[in-house]
């Protein structure tokens, strides 16, 4: 279970999450909406650092080394489980133990023919899916992930998302997609101005609550 | 606000300099100096190719020594900028950059003597500093990796070579490519003190006003520095340094003894070492302090302030002559060469050249570094004029365009190069003494030549203290001028 208890964060003068309580159950899985600036990278970064040793990050930025192929790069993450020899030996030649282990996760990710090119040369959308690889292997129970998704096309997020449900126990994962929210999760948090605004499970929204959100996504407001 | 900033700084830099242009001293004391120019001309017509077989040897030692002496430099630099963040190691490795490699060469030469250690101690001590510096500035601006996602189990060698590495590559090995050209002009220069590289033979030469083996000098040593890229590429590179490595000779004349007198004897000032009192190390100091420390900085701060502004100046009167927006591609063409030969020939064979001409004063010296400074600048302004995009209808007129268009967009980035080049100018300047200019190493090279080590070292020491002193102001000033040039385009400049 994650709580948070009347948290305040502020950056200078701007308070960024204001008097946030919160309480998620093991198996939830929780889609954070809002507009860019509303608070929900702070609060996800915040959710990580509670965890860090059972909880994959995905940063809205990704975090990806753009001189590396997608393997290293998702080889990444088991970094700490191996001696640094095996690594060096790794990274001038991918060993095949570990390409065997990652191509099944990018077959997943509808991109195992990227195995082997760099990040620099991939599109927005795969990088995203490289990221969300790279948390994968991690293999730990509680996903935190920032607008993982918001640059796949309808199609392939139907994949992608259907894929992490099945692989992390608890999911927290920002979106500005209401829709997708709905569809995919079991329970929507909206956030505004550094506060939460609703709290409520997908089954019980009514379409006011559906209007609202819409409200509290939209940029233009 | 940052334009009237601008101007702030321009008038007080043009402020300094008629205090310091009258100060000067730019007497020309050769009796024809007109005479001497054509005679250096003419020498064009007296190239004699079959001479070549001559330098053949000095050419290959002066490779051999720059490729040994960047790899080795490398290798430490990386090392030191492991530890960049350490205070203790910023100001060591600021003081061992501020002094000149020739000033490592000359010091260095009273221990070893005159072979390949010292031409490669000399090199490599200040260019590891530099590459320390740099290397860790480039790390830190790559460092764009999520902290959060660096589990602390990581092992530091694994993270480093995954996370931190990878990127920041290319530019570190460019980087470096870049120092190994500075490393062929230093060791070049090196020639000028008795090391057996291209310098000695151009120094002889030049001595004799044999302008037609100058000239040939000259364009073997262009020839070299613009060929790198087809000599020093990933196929050719490792094989090559190895074959330096295992040939390169002459390091006889080292003697342990030697080593201990130095440290133990030579650089501990006179008056101590003859077991005298306090006061008698007082007056020593006091002595060269203010016979030689006080006028050499006064003299090195003049050269200084006064080549920094005719670099300037002179800056962007050259760029126009690459940019699109002024001439066309021929012309274009021709500026590209001139701004080529300036920036590719070191400002200290420019400044012997010049003194050759007219006699030992500050003009040709102030001449010479401005060329050299004035065409790196200029070709890098013309470069970013090239890439403002002006409006279709902006004026024809090159004044006005030059005026009102090019230069009010491109100036602060200018005066930011211009920083950059200052402490280079002060070591440069500096150095320039050894050619007969009363600053710092006019007082240096006399002090060698009457074998006083100890006043050396002092010596050394206050001019490294004024390169740093320039370095901090030209920080400080970039920092007021709000200039957030990223180490991309600082690299060159260093």
């Amino acid at each position: 279970m994650i709580t948070l208890d009347k948290e305040t964060i502020s950056y200078k003068d701007k308070i960024v999450l204001d008097k946030i309580s919160l309480s998620i159950k093991q198996g939830e899985k929780v889609a954070l909406l809002g507009k860019s600036g509303s608070g929900k990278s702070t609060l996800l970064k915040r959710l990580y650092e509670l965890n860090p040793q059972i909880s994959s990050y995905i940063p809205q930025e990704l975090g990806l080394v753009n001189s590396l192929s997608v393997f290293h790069n998702i080889y990444i993450a088991k970094l700490d489980e191996y001696s640094t020899f095996y690594n060096i030996r790794n990274l001038i030649k991918p060993v095949q133990k570990e390409i065997d282990i990652i191509h099944p996760i990018l077959e997943e990710l509808y991109i195992p023919e990227l195995i082997f090119k760099k990040i620099g040369e991939l599109s927005g959308g795969q990088k995203q899916r490289t990221a969300i690889g790279r948390a994968i292997l991690q293999g730990n129970p509680i996903l935190l992930a920032d607008e993982p998704i918001s640059a796949l096309d309808e199609v392939v997020t139907k994949k992608v998302l259907s894929s992490i449900t099945s692989k992390f126990v608890t999911i927290v994962c920002a979106l500005h997609n209401v829709d997708v929210a709905l569809e995919y999760y079991d329970r929507v948090i909206g956030i505004k101005d550094g506060q939460i605004v609703l709290d409520k499970l997908c089954a019980q929204i009514t379409t006011a609550d559906t209007q609202h959100l819409y409200h509290v996504c939209d940029d233009k407001f | 606000m940052t334009s009237s900033k601008n101007l702030n700084v321009s008038l007080i830099f043009g402020f300094v300099f008629i205090i310091a242009f009258f100060n000067a001293d730019f007497s020309i004391s050769t009796l024809d100096p007109l005479g001497e120019i054509k005679n250096f001309f003419m020498g064009i017509a007296q190239i004699e190719l079959s001479k070549v077989p001559i330098y053949f040897d000095a050419i290959i030692n002066t490779i051999r020594i720059a490729m040994v002496a960047i790899l080795v430099s490398a290798i430490l630099g990386f090392i030191l900028a492991m530890y960049f963040h350490h205070r203790f190691m910023r100001v060591c490795l600021a003081f061992v950059r501020s002094i000149h490699e020739l000033f490592w060469a000359l010091l260095f030469l009273q221990i070893f003597g005159l072979n390949t250690m010292t031409a490669l101690l000399a090199i490599i001590l200040p260019y590891s500093a530099t590459l320390g510096k740099v290397y860790a500035e480039i790390l830190e601006e790559y460092d764009l990796f999520p902290k959060e996602l660096c589990a602390s189990r990581i092992s530091r060698i694994s993270s480093f070579l995954y996370i931190k590495l990878p990127d920041a590559l290319p530019h570190l090995l460019s980087y470096t490519l870049y120092r190994f050209e500075c490393a062929l002009k230093s060791t070049a220069i090196l020639g000028f003190i008795g090391l057996s590289t291209l310098g000695y033979y151009l120094q002889g030469s030049f001595m004799q006003g044999y302008y037609g083996e100058v000239w040939l000098l000259l364009i073997i040593f262009y020839i070299i520095i613009a060929t790198i890229k087809f000599w020093f590429n990933k196929y050719l590179a490792p094989f090559l340094l190895f074959l330096s490595l295992f040939t390169l000779d002459d390091f006889s004349g080292f003697n342990m003894n030697n080593f201990i007198r130095f440290i133990t004897e030579d650089i501990v000032p006179s008056p101590i070492r003859k077991n005298e009192n306090m006061i008698e190390v007082y007056i020593w100091f006091k002595n060269i302090f203010v016979d030689e420390i006080i006028p050499g900085i006064f003299n090195t701060i003049v050269l200084t302030q006064v080549s920094l502004v005719v670099t300037g100046v002179l800056a962007l009167f050259l760029f126009p002559l690459i940019s699109n927006h002024f001439v066309n591609k021929h012309s274009k063409w021709f500026g590209n060469i001139l701004l080529v030969i300036f920036r590719s020939t070191p400002e200290y064979i420019l400044a012997y050249l010049f003194l050759q001409i007219w006699g030992p004063s500050m003009f040709p010296a102030v001449i010479a570094l401005a060329l050299h400074n004035g065409s790196i600048i200029g070709f890098i302004m013309g470069q970013q004029a090239d890439e403002l995009k002006l409006r279709p209808d902006s004026t024809p007129r090159r004044i006005e365009r030059y005026s009102f268009e090019v230069l009010p967009r491109i100036y602060g980035s200018f005066l930011a190069f211009l920083f950059y080049r200052w402490e280079v100018i002060m070591r440069e300047s500096a150095i320039l003494g050894i050619l007969g200019i009363a600053t710092l190493g006019f007082y240096i090279d006399s002090a060698i030549a009457d074998i006083r080590l100890d006043k050396v070292v002092i010596l050394l020491f206050f001019t490294a203290l004024l390169n740093i002193l320039v370095d901090t102001i030209s920080r400080k000033v970039r920092a007021y001028l709000r200039i957030n040039n990223t180490v991309k385009s600082s690299c060159d400049l260093v």
